[in-house]
Protein backbone atom coordinates (compact mmCIF):
# COMPACT_ATOMS: atom_id res chain seq x y z
CA UNK A 1 0.00 0.00 0.00
CA UNK A 2 2.72 2.13 0.84
CA UNK A 3 4.86 1.66 -2.10
CA UNK A 4 1.84 2.87 -5.09
CA UNK A 5 1.51 5.62 -2.96
CA UNK A 6 4.74 7.14 -2.74
CA UNK A 7 5.32 6.12 -6.37
CA UNK A 8 1.81 7.89 -6.93
CA UNK A 9 2.87 11.36 -5.17
CA UNK A 10 6.39 11.16 -6.69
CA UNK A 11 5.11 10.46 -10.01
CA UNK A 12 2.19 13.34 -9.51
CA UNK A 13 5.08 16.08 -8.59
CA UNK A 14 7.35 15.50 -11.18
CA UNK A 15 4.60 15.64 -13.54
CA UNK A 16 3.58 19.02 -12.75
CA UNK A 17 6.90 20.50 -11.43
CA UNK A 18 8.73 19.33 -14.79
CA UNK A 19 6.58 21.17 -17.14
CA UNK A 20 5.66 24.44 -14.13
CA UNK A 21 9.72 24.82 -14.44
CA UNK A 22 9.71 25.12 -18.36
CA UNK A 23 6.33 27.02 -18.63
CA UNK A 24 8.08 29.54 -16.24
CA UNK A 25 11.08 30.08 -17.81
CA UNK A 26 9.27 29.99 -21.21
CA UNK A 27 7.49 33.28 -19.72
CA UNK A 28 10.68 34.93 -18.33
CA UNK A 29 12.22 34.71 -21.62
CA UNK A 30 11.01 37.97 -23.90
CA UNK A 31 9.02 37.13 -26.86
CA UNK A 32 10.74 36.62 -29.75
CA UNK A 33 11.36 38.74 -32.66
CA UNK A 34 9.07 36.45 -34.40
CA UNK A 35 6.83 36.19 -37.48
CA UNK A 36 6.01 39.80 -37.49
CA UNK A 37 4.46 39.40 -40.95
CA UNK A 38 2.14 36.95 -39.51
CA UNK A 39 1.47 39.44 -36.52
CA UNK A 40 1.27 42.28 -39.05
CA UNK A 41 -1.45 39.98 -41.56
CA UNK A 42 -3.54 39.58 -38.67
CA UNK A 43 -3.14 42.81 -36.97
CA UNK A 44 -4.50 45.28 -39.54
CA UNK A 45 -3.24 44.91 -43.43
CA UNK A 46 -4.22 48.48 -43.52
CA UNK A 47 -2.73 49.77 -40.26
CA UNK A 48 1.18 50.40 -40.50
CA UNK A 49 1.31 51.69 -37.49
CA UNK A 50 0.03 48.49 -35.40
CA UNK A 51 3.26 47.13 -36.60
CA UNK A 52 5.97 48.16 -34.27
CA UNK A 53 5.58 46.45 -31.26
CA UNK A 54 8.93 45.49 -29.83
CA UNK A 55 8.26 45.75 -26.30
CA UNK A 56 6.72 42.69 -24.77
CA UNK A 57 5.00 45.05 -22.35
CA UNK A 58 4.19 48.27 -24.19
CA UNK A 59 2.46 50.59 -21.71
CA UNK A 60 -1.26 51.44 -22.63
CA UNK A 61 -1.30 54.90 -21.40
CA UNK A 62 1.85 56.00 -23.42
CA UNK A 63 0.73 54.81 -26.69
CA UNK A 64 -0.14 57.62 -28.50
CA UNK A 65 -4.01 58.15 -29.28
CA UNK A 66 -4.50 57.94 -32.85
CA UNK A 67 -2.86 54.46 -33.06
CA UNK A 68 -5.74 53.12 -30.92
CA UNK A 69 -8.11 54.63 -33.26
CA UNK A 70 -7.20 52.21 -36.35
CA UNK A 71 -9.91 49.96 -36.18
CA UNK A 72 -8.85 46.25 -37.17
CA UNK A 73 -11.34 44.65 -39.93
CA UNK A 74 -9.93 41.28 -40.23
CA UNK A 75 -10.87 38.82 -37.44
CA UNK A 76 -7.53 37.18 -35.92
CA UNK A 77 -7.09 33.24 -36.27
CA UNK A 78 -5.01 32.04 -33.36
CA UNK A 79 -1.42 30.55 -34.62
CA UNK A 80 1.42 29.38 -33.29
CA UNK A 81 3.72 32.32 -33.08
CA UNK A 82 6.70 30.35 -34.07
CA UNK A 83 8.50 26.51 -34.22
CA UNK A 84 8.90 26.69 -30.74
CA UNK A 85 6.08 27.44 -29.45
CA UNK A 86 4.27 24.40 -32.01
CA UNK A 87 6.87 22.34 -30.77
CA UNK A 88 6.08 22.89 -26.93
CA UNK A 89 2.45 22.56 -27.31
CA UNK A 90 3.12 19.44 -29.10
CA UNK A 91 5.27 18.25 -26.20
CA UNK A 92 3.12 19.64 -23.52
CA UNK A 93 0.03 17.87 -25.21
CA UNK A 94 1.27 14.05 -25.84
CA UNK A 95 3.34 15.00 -21.74
CA UNK A 96 -0.71 15.45 -20.49
CA UNK A 97 -2.02 12.15 -21.89
CA UNK A 98 0.60 10.30 -21.15
CA UNK A 99 0.80 11.87 -17.24
CA UNK A 100 -3.11 11.36 -17.37
CA UNK A 101 -2.18 7.73 -18.32
CA UNK A 102 0.50 7.39 -16.00
CA UNK A 103 -1.69 8.68 -12.79
CA UNK A 104 -4.77 6.90 -13.28
CA UNK A 105 -2.78 3.39 -13.50
CA UNK A 106 -1.60 4.48 -9.99
CA UNK A 107 -4.97 6.00 -8.50
CA UNK A 108 -6.48 2.59 -9.95
CA UNK A 109 -3.85 0.65 -7.69
CA UNK A 110 -5.09 3.07 -4.92
CA UNK A 111 -8.71 2.57 -5.46
CA UNK A 112 -8.29 -1.24 -5.40
CA UNK A 113 -6.53 -0.79 -2.29
CA UNK A 114 -8.81 1.16 -0.87
CA UNK A 115 -11.69 -0.46 -1.50
CA UNK A 116 -10.33 -3.65 -0.14
CA UNK A 117 -9.48 -2.28 3.25
CA UNK A 118 -13.22 -0.99 3.06
CA UNK A 119 -14.40 -3.90 2.34
CA UNK A 120 -12.26 -5.94 4.69
CA UNK A 121 -13.84 -3.66 7.83
CA UNK A 122 -10.01 -3.61 8.07
CA UNK A 123 -10.74 -0.20 10.65
CA UNK A 124 -13.89 -1.30 12.30
CA UNK A 125 -12.41 -3.07 15.48
CA UNK A 126 -15.46 -4.85 15.90
CA UNK A 127 -15.20 -6.72 13.06
CA UNK A 128 -12.11 -6.46 11.37
CA UNK A 129 -10.17 -9.52 9.99
CA UNK A 130 -7.60 -9.24 12.74
CA UNK A 131 -9.74 -10.32 15.50
CA UNK A 132 -9.89 -13.37 13.95
CA UNK A 133 -7.06 -13.80 11.73
CA UNK A 134 -3.92 -13.31 14.10
CA UNK A 135 -1.75 -13.00 10.49
CA UNK A 136 -3.54 -10.32 9.43
CA UNK A 137 -1.13 -7.20 9.39
CA UNK A 138 -2.00 -4.05 12.09
CA UNK A 139 -2.25 -0.95 11.00
CA UNK A 140 1.25 0.08 11.89
CA UNK A 141 3.08 -2.09 9.05
CA UNK B 1 23.01 26.52 14.32
CA UNK B 2 20.95 23.81 13.54
CA UNK B 3 17.18 24.67 13.44
CA UNK B 4 14.80 21.29 14.42
CA UNK B 5 11.31 21.71 13.09
CA UNK B 6 8.93 19.48 15.19
CA UNK B 7 6.20 18.97 12.63
CA UNK B 8 4.05 17.70 15.19
CA UNK B 9 4.24 20.90 17.39
CA UNK B 10 3.03 22.86 14.17
CA UNK B 11 0.72 21.04 13.12
CA UNK B 12 -0.73 21.23 16.48
CA UNK B 13 -0.42 24.68 16.41
CA UNK B 14 -2.47 25.14 13.44
CA UNK B 15 -5.24 22.93 14.61
CA UNK B 16 -5.45 24.76 17.93
CA UNK B 17 -6.16 27.89 16.29
CA UNK B 18 -8.18 26.22 12.71
CA UNK B 19 -9.74 23.09 14.30
CA UNK B 20 -8.73 20.93 11.69
CA UNK B 21 -9.30 17.72 13.02
CA UNK B 22 -13.05 17.82 13.32
CA UNK B 23 -13.18 18.58 9.51
CA UNK B 24 -10.83 15.67 8.64
CA UNK B 25 -12.61 13.44 10.69
CA UNK B 26 -15.81 14.54 9.18
CA UNK B 27 -14.18 13.83 5.98
CA UNK B 28 -13.21 10.03 6.80
CA UNK B 29 -16.63 9.07 8.11
CA UNK B 30 -18.59 10.74 5.52
CA UNK B 31 -20.03 8.22 3.50
CA UNK B 32 -21.23 8.39 -0.07
CA UNK B 33 -23.97 5.86 -1.04
CA UNK B 34 -23.56 3.71 -4.61
CA UNK B 35 -26.17 2.63 -6.59
CA UNK B 36 -27.16 2.99 -10.23
CA UNK B 37 -27.08 6.40 -10.67
CA UNK B 38 -24.19 7.15 -8.53
CA UNK B 39 -22.19 8.57 -11.62
CA UNK B 40 -24.29 11.95 -11.73
CA UNK B 41 -22.53 12.61 -7.98
CA UNK B 42 -19.16 13.32 -10.15
CA UNK B 43 -21.07 16.20 -11.71
CA UNK B 44 -21.09 18.15 -9.02
CA UNK B 45 -17.42 17.53 -8.42
CA UNK B 46 -16.54 18.23 -11.75
CA UNK B 47 -18.10 21.93 -12.04
CA UNK B 48 -15.60 22.59 -9.39
CA UNK B 49 -12.77 21.75 -11.37
CA UNK B 50 -13.63 23.59 -14.23
CA UNK B 51 -14.55 26.67 -11.57
CA UNK B 52 -10.65 26.26 -10.84
CA UNK B 53 -9.53 26.57 -14.38
CA UNK B 54 -11.47 29.81 -14.90
CA UNK B 55 -9.84 31.23 -11.90
CA UNK B 56 -6.55 30.65 -12.72
CA UNK B 57 -6.80 31.51 -16.62
CA UNK B 58 -9.02 34.70 -15.38
CA UNK B 59 -6.48 35.41 -13.50
CA UNK B 60 -3.67 35.47 -16.30
CA UNK B 61 -6.28 37.24 -19.14
CA UNK B 62 -6.46 39.79 -16.39
CA UNK B 63 -2.91 40.53 -15.82
CA UNK B 64 -3.17 41.81 -19.32
CA UNK B 65 -6.51 43.00 -20.45
CA UNK B 66 -7.71 46.37 -20.71
CA UNK B 67 -10.88 47.12 -19.93
CA UNK B 68 -11.21 50.06 -22.19
CA UNK B 69 -12.92 51.29 -25.62
CA UNK B 70 -9.11 51.61 -27.01
CA UNK B 71 -7.87 48.97 -25.23
CA UNK B 72 -9.90 46.48 -24.65
CA UNK B 73 -9.46 44.24 -28.31
CA UNK B 74 -6.11 45.22 -28.89
CA UNK B 75 -4.76 43.84 -25.35
CA UNK B 76 -6.77 40.98 -26.77
CA UNK B 77 -4.68 40.87 -30.04
CA UNK B 78 -1.86 41.13 -27.82
CA UNK B 79 -2.59 38.11 -25.63
CA UNK B 80 -3.32 36.04 -29.34
CA UNK B 81 -0.27 37.11 -30.76
CA UNK B 82 2.71 38.72 -28.49
CA UNK B 83 2.55 36.84 -25.55
CA UNK B 84 3.81 33.22 -25.18
CA UNK B 85 0.57 30.48 -25.06
CA UNK B 86 -1.44 33.45 -24.95
CA UNK B 87 -4.02 31.96 -27.73
CA UNK B 88 -3.91 28.86 -25.61
CA UNK B 89 -4.84 30.79 -22.16
CA UNK B 90 -7.67 32.66 -23.79
CA UNK B 91 -8.72 29.24 -25.92
CA UNK B 92 -9.10 27.47 -22.18
CA UNK B 93 -11.39 29.94 -20.43
CA UNK B 94 -13.36 30.43 -23.20
CA UNK B 95 -13.71 26.68 -23.38
CA UNK B 96 -13.54 26.29 -19.96
CA UNK B 97 -16.91 28.46 -19.29
CA UNK B 98 -18.63 26.52 -21.89
CA UNK B 99 -17.66 23.08 -19.95
CA UNK B 100 -18.45 24.85 -16.82
CA UNK B 101 -22.22 26.14 -17.55
CA UNK B 102 -22.77 22.52 -19.50
CA UNK B 103 -21.75 20.44 -16.47
CA UNK B 104 -23.98 22.95 -14.52
CA UNK B 105 -26.99 21.87 -16.99
CA UNK B 106 -26.02 18.57 -16.40
CA UNK B 107 -25.76 18.70 -12.50
CA UNK B 108 -29.27 20.44 -12.58
CA UNK B 109 -30.85 17.38 -15.01
CA UNK B 110 -29.57 14.68 -13.16
CA UNK B 111 -30.96 16.09 -9.43
CA UNK B 112 -34.35 16.86 -11.91
CA UNK B 113 -35.05 13.46 -12.85
CA UNK B 114 -33.62 11.61 -9.71
CA UNK B 115 -36.08 14.35 -7.69
CA UNK B 116 -32.78 14.54 -5.32
CA UNK B 117 -34.63 17.91 -4.49
CA UNK B 118 -37.13 16.46 -2.35
CA UNK B 119 -37.36 17.30 0.99
CA UNK B 120 -34.96 18.50 2.98
CA UNK B 121 -32.79 19.33 0.44
CA UNK B 122 -35.29 22.11 -1.35
CA UNK B 123 -32.57 25.12 -0.34
CA UNK B 124 -30.14 22.95 -1.91
CA UNK B 125 -31.54 22.80 -5.02
CA UNK B 126 -32.27 26.70 -4.72
CA UNK B 127 -28.35 27.49 -4.24
CA UNK B 128 -27.55 25.47 -7.40
CA UNK B 129 -30.37 27.17 -9.32
CA UNK B 130 -29.02 30.68 -8.36
CA UNK B 131 -25.45 29.76 -9.36
CA UNK B 132 -26.82 28.31 -13.05
CA UNK B 133 -27.73 31.89 -12.97
CA UNK B 134 -24.84 33.53 -11.98
CA UNK B 135 -22.38 30.75 -13.99
CA UNK B 136 -24.75 32.35 -17.01
CA UNK B 137 -24.31 35.49 -16.14
CA UNK B 138 -20.55 35.11 -15.89
CA UNK B 139 -20.92 34.04 -19.57
CA UNK B 140 -23.08 36.74 -20.59
CA UNK B 141 -20.50 39.35 -19.28
CA UNK B 142 -17.43 37.64 -20.33
CA UNK B 143 -18.70 37.25 -24.31
CA UNK B 144 -18.74 40.94 -24.93
CA UNK B 145 -15.21 41.83 -23.54
CA UNK B 146 -13.49 40.84 -26.28
CA UNK B 147 -15.00 43.82 -27.85
CA UNK B 148 -15.18 42.34 -31.52
CA UNK B 149 -18.33 43.25 -33.70
CA UNK B 150 -20.25 39.93 -33.00
CA UNK B 151 -19.97 40.41 -28.88
CA UNK B 152 -21.06 44.59 -29.70
CA UNK B 153 -24.24 43.15 -31.23
CA UNK B 154 -24.65 40.01 -29.38
CA UNK B 155 -24.32 42.41 -25.98
CA UNK B 156 -27.36 45.10 -27.83
CA UNK B 157 -30.07 42.63 -28.02
CA UNK B 158 -29.23 40.79 -24.77
CA UNK B 159 -29.26 43.97 -22.85
CA UNK B 160 -32.53 44.96 -24.33
CA UNK B 161 -34.52 42.20 -23.42
CA UNK B 162 -35.56 43.30 -19.72
CA UNK B 163 -36.36 46.58 -21.24
CA UNK B 164 -39.17 44.92 -22.04
CA UNK B 165 -40.46 44.25 -18.71
CA UNK B 166 -42.91 46.88 -17.25
CA UNK B 167 -42.23 49.68 -14.63
CA UNK B 168 -38.14 48.61 -13.70
CA UNK B 169 -37.10 47.06 -17.55
CA UNK B 170 -35.79 50.02 -18.83
CA UNK B 171 -34.10 51.48 -15.66
CA UNK B 172 -32.53 47.71 -15.56
CA UNK B 173 -31.44 47.94 -19.51
CA UNK B 174 -29.84 51.43 -18.51
CA UNK B 175 -28.22 50.23 -15.28
CA UNK B 176 -26.49 47.28 -17.46
CA UNK B 177 -25.56 49.45 -20.08
CA UNK B 178 -24.45 52.44 -18.38
CA UNK B 179 -26.61 54.54 -20.31
CA UNK B 180 -28.93 54.05 -23.02
CA UNK B 181 -26.92 52.42 -25.53
CA UNK B 182 -23.99 50.21 -25.22
CA UNK B 183 -21.06 52.19 -24.89
CA UNK B 184 -17.27 52.22 -23.56
CA UNK B 185 -19.04 52.49 -20.12
CA UNK B 186 -20.92 49.50 -20.49
CA UNK B 187 -17.86 47.41 -21.05
CA UNK B 188 -15.73 48.61 -18.18
CA UNK B 189 -19.20 47.66 -15.90
CA UNK B 190 -19.12 44.39 -17.51
CA UNK B 191 -15.79 43.75 -16.62
CA UNK B 192 -16.35 44.54 -13.26
CA UNK B 193 -19.18 42.19 -12.79
CA UNK B 194 -17.23 39.49 -14.36
CA UNK B 195 -14.09 39.83 -12.58
CA UNK B 196 -15.38 41.65 -8.73
CA UNK B 197 -19.36 41.74 -8.48
CA UNK B 198 -19.69 37.87 -9.92
CA UNK B 199 -17.21 36.13 -8.23
CA UNK B 200 -18.12 37.54 -4.94
CA UNK B 201 -22.17 36.68 -5.33
CA UNK B 202 -20.59 32.73 -6.83
CA UNK B 203 -18.45 32.16 -3.88
CA UNK B 204 -20.94 33.10 -1.60
CA UNK B 205 -23.96 30.95 -3.02
CA UNK B 206 -21.25 28.64 -3.67
CA UNK B 207 -19.98 28.00 0.30
CA UNK B 208 -23.82 27.62 1.06
CA UNK B 209 -24.39 25.23 -1.33
CA UNK B 210 -21.41 22.86 -0.43
CA UNK B 211 -22.62 23.54 3.05
CA UNK B 212 -25.94 22.11 2.44
CA UNK B 213 -24.58 19.32 0.79
CA UNK B 214 -22.42 18.27 3.37
CA UNK B 215 -25.27 19.13 6.54
CA UNK B 216 -27.76 16.83 4.28
CA UNK B 217 -25.31 14.42 2.73
CA UNK B 218 -25.90 12.33 -0.93
CA UNK B 219 -29.19 11.72 -1.81
CA UNK B 220 -30.56 8.08 -2.28
CA UNK B 221 -32.57 6.89 -5.61
CA UNK B 222 -36.46 7.77 -4.31
CA UNK B 223 -37.32 4.22 -4.36
CA UNK B 224 -35.04 2.96 -2.40
CA UNK B 225 -36.02 6.03 0.05
CA UNK B 226 -39.79 4.79 -0.16
CA UNK B 227 -38.77 1.19 0.00
CA UNK B 228 -36.37 1.97 3.43
CA UNK B 229 -33.97 -0.12 1.73
CA UNK B 230 -30.15 0.29 3.00
CA UNK B 231 -28.10 1.75 0.04
CA UNK B 232 -24.55 0.40 0.37
CA UNK B 233 -22.26 3.26 0.71
CA UNK B 234 -18.07 4.23 0.06
CA UNK B 235 -15.97 6.55 2.15
CA UNK B 236 -15.73 9.66 1.20
CA UNK B 237 -12.17 9.82 1.90
CA UNK B 238 -10.23 7.80 0.00
CA UNK B 239 -12.23 5.87 -1.96
CA UNK B 240 -15.33 8.27 -3.48
CA UNK B 241 -12.31 11.33 -4.06
CA UNK B 242 -10.12 9.06 -5.88
CA UNK B 243 -12.21 7.94 -7.97
CA UNK B 244 -13.29 11.55 -8.08
CA UNK B 245 -9.80 12.21 -8.79
CA UNK B 246 -10.02 9.60 -12.02
CA UNK B 247 -13.03 11.42 -13.95
CA UNK B 248 -11.14 15.27 -13.05
CA UNK B 249 -8.10 13.47 -15.19
CA UNK B 250 -9.81 12.14 -17.99
CA UNK B 251 -11.88 15.20 -18.27
CA UNK B 252 -9.12 17.40 -17.95
CA UNK B 253 -7.50 15.96 -20.86
CA UNK B 254 -10.79 16.08 -23.53
CA UNK B 255 -10.75 19.66 -22.33
CA UNK B 256 -7.57 20.78 -22.82
CA UNK B 257 -7.64 18.72 -26.29
CA UNK B 258 -10.82 20.97 -27.49
CA UNK B 259 -9.17 24.15 -26.34
CA UNK B 260 -6.10 23.20 -28.19
CA UNK B 261 -7.61 22.11 -31.30
CA UNK B 262 -10.54 24.47 -31.51
CA UNK B 263 -9.10 28.07 -30.07
CA UNK B 264 -11.51 30.82 -30.80
CA UNK B 265 -10.90 33.78 -33.08
CA UNK B 266 -11.13 37.56 -32.31
CA UNK B 267 -13.51 39.15 -35.19
CA UNK B 268 -12.94 42.78 -36.52
CA UNK B 269 -13.05 45.86 -33.92
CA UNK B 270 -16.06 46.71 -32.83
CA UNK B 271 -17.77 49.59 -34.44
CA UNK B 272 -20.19 51.75 -32.47
CA UNK B 273 -21.30 53.15 -35.24
CA UNK B 274 -21.89 50.47 -37.82
CA UNK B 275 -24.69 47.92 -38.31
CA UNK B 276 -25.11 44.68 -36.59
CA UNK B 277 -22.99 42.29 -38.82
CA UNK B 278 -25.10 39.59 -40.30
CA UNK B 279 -25.73 36.30 -38.49
CA UNK B 280 -25.36 37.57 -34.22
CA UNK B 281 -25.69 34.79 -31.99
CA UNK B 282 -25.47 34.91 -28.18
CA UNK B 283 -23.33 31.53 -26.57
CA UNK B 284 -24.96 28.50 -26.87
CA UNK B 285 -26.74 28.50 -23.72
CA UNK B 286 -28.69 31.75 -24.62
CA UNK B 287 -29.94 30.03 -28.23
CA UNK B 288 -32.92 28.63 -27.14
CA UNK B 289 -33.74 31.73 -25.32
CA UNK B 290 -32.69 33.54 -28.25
CA UNK B 291 -35.05 31.69 -30.86
CA UNK B 292 -37.87 31.82 -28.43
CA UNK B 293 -37.99 35.55 -28.38
CA UNK B 294 -37.50 35.32 -31.92
CA UNK B 295 -41.19 33.62 -32.54
CA UNK B 296 -43.40 35.57 -30.87
CA UNK B 297 -44.91 38.58 -33.01
CA UNK B 298 -43.90 42.37 -32.82
CA UNK B 299 -47.15 42.69 -31.38
CA UNK B 300 -50.05 40.68 -29.24
CA UNK B 301 -52.88 42.82 -28.70
CA UNK B 302 -52.16 45.60 -26.25
CA UNK B 303 -48.56 44.50 -25.40
CA UNK B 304 -45.78 43.65 -27.34
CA UNK B 305 -44.38 40.17 -28.31
CA UNK B 306 -41.16 40.19 -26.69
CA UNK B 307 -43.18 41.51 -23.43
CA UNK B 308 -45.41 38.10 -23.03
CA UNK B 309 -41.72 36.31 -24.21
CA UNK B 310 -39.70 37.80 -21.41
CA UNK B 311 -42.80 37.15 -18.38
CA UNK B 312 -43.21 33.56 -19.99
CA UNK B 313 -39.62 32.78 -19.15
CA UNK B 314 -39.38 34.96 -16.29
CA UNK B 315 -42.22 33.00 -14.88
CA UNK B 316 -41.00 29.51 -16.03
CA UNK B 317 -37.55 30.47 -14.47
CA UNK B 318 -39.55 31.20 -11.18
CA UNK B 319 -41.24 27.84 -10.94
CA UNK B 320 -38.01 25.94 -11.66
CA UNK B 321 -36.70 27.98 -8.67
CA UNK B 322 -39.70 26.62 -6.24
CA UNK B 323 -40.00 23.27 -7.75
CA UNK B 324 -39.03 21.46 -4.71
CA UNK B 325 -42.08 23.02 -3.20
CA UNK B 326 -45.10 22.39 -5.96
CA UNK B 327 -43.61 18.86 -6.78
CA UNK B 328 -43.99 17.92 -3.19
CA UNK B 329 -45.10 14.55 -3.77
CA UNK B 330 -42.66 13.22 -5.84
CA UNK B 331 -43.75 9.57 -6.04
CA UNK B 332 -47.17 10.65 -6.96
CA UNK B 333 -48.93 11.44 -10.24
CA UNK B 334 -47.73 15.07 -9.74
CA UNK B 335 -43.63 13.98 -9.70
CA UNK B 336 -43.89 11.97 -12.78
CA UNK B 337 -45.96 15.34 -14.49
CA UNK B 338 -42.84 17.02 -13.53
CA UNK B 339 -40.74 14.37 -14.97
CA UNK B 340 -42.42 14.55 -18.64
CA UNK B 341 -41.86 18.64 -18.40
CA UNK B 342 -38.27 18.47 -18.14
CA UNK B 343 -37.84 15.75 -20.72
CA UNK B 344 -40.35 18.57 -23.01
CA UNK B 345 -38.18 21.22 -21.44
CA UNK B 346 -34.93 19.46 -22.92
CA UNK B 347 -36.02 18.42 -25.86
CA UNK B 348 -37.44 22.00 -26.70
CA UNK B 349 -34.09 23.77 -25.33
CA UNK B 350 -32.20 21.28 -27.74
CA UNK B 351 -34.86 21.35 -30.97
CA UNK B 352 -35.02 25.27 -30.35
CA UNK B 353 -31.01 25.88 -30.33
CA UNK B 354 -30.38 24.15 -33.61
CA UNK B 355 -33.34 25.96 -35.34
CA UNK B 356 -31.94 29.38 -33.72
CA UNK B 357 -28.14 28.03 -35.93
CA UNK B 358 -29.94 27.57 -38.89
Amino acid sequence: MRTPRILFWLVTVSLLLGPLAAAAQQAGTPPEAKDKAQVEAAAAPAAPAQEAKPSPAPPAAKKPAAKAEVKRTEPIVPAYTGIKEKTAVIVFFVWLWFAIGVLIYFLRQWIKESDRIYWAKYYEPEESPRKDNPMAPTLGD
Amino acid sequence: MKIKIDMKKFAAWFDDRLALTPIFKYMTHKEVPQHEHSFWYYTGSSILLFLAIQIVTGIMLALYYRPTLEGATASIERIMTELPLGWLVRSVHSWGATFMIAFVLVHLLAIWFTKSYRKPREATWMTGMMLLVVSMMFGFTGYLLPWDDLSLAATKVGTNIPAAIPVVGKWVTQFLRGGDDVTGDTLTRFFIFHVCVMPLILFAILAIHVLLVQKEGMSIPLKDELAKKKVPSLPFWPNFVLREVVIWLVLFGVFMTIALAFAPSLGPTADLMAPAPEGVKPEWYFLFLFQTLKIFPANMGPVTGEFVAVIIIVITVVIIFFLPFIDNKPEGKKGKVFQYLGIIGVIYAIVFSIWSLL
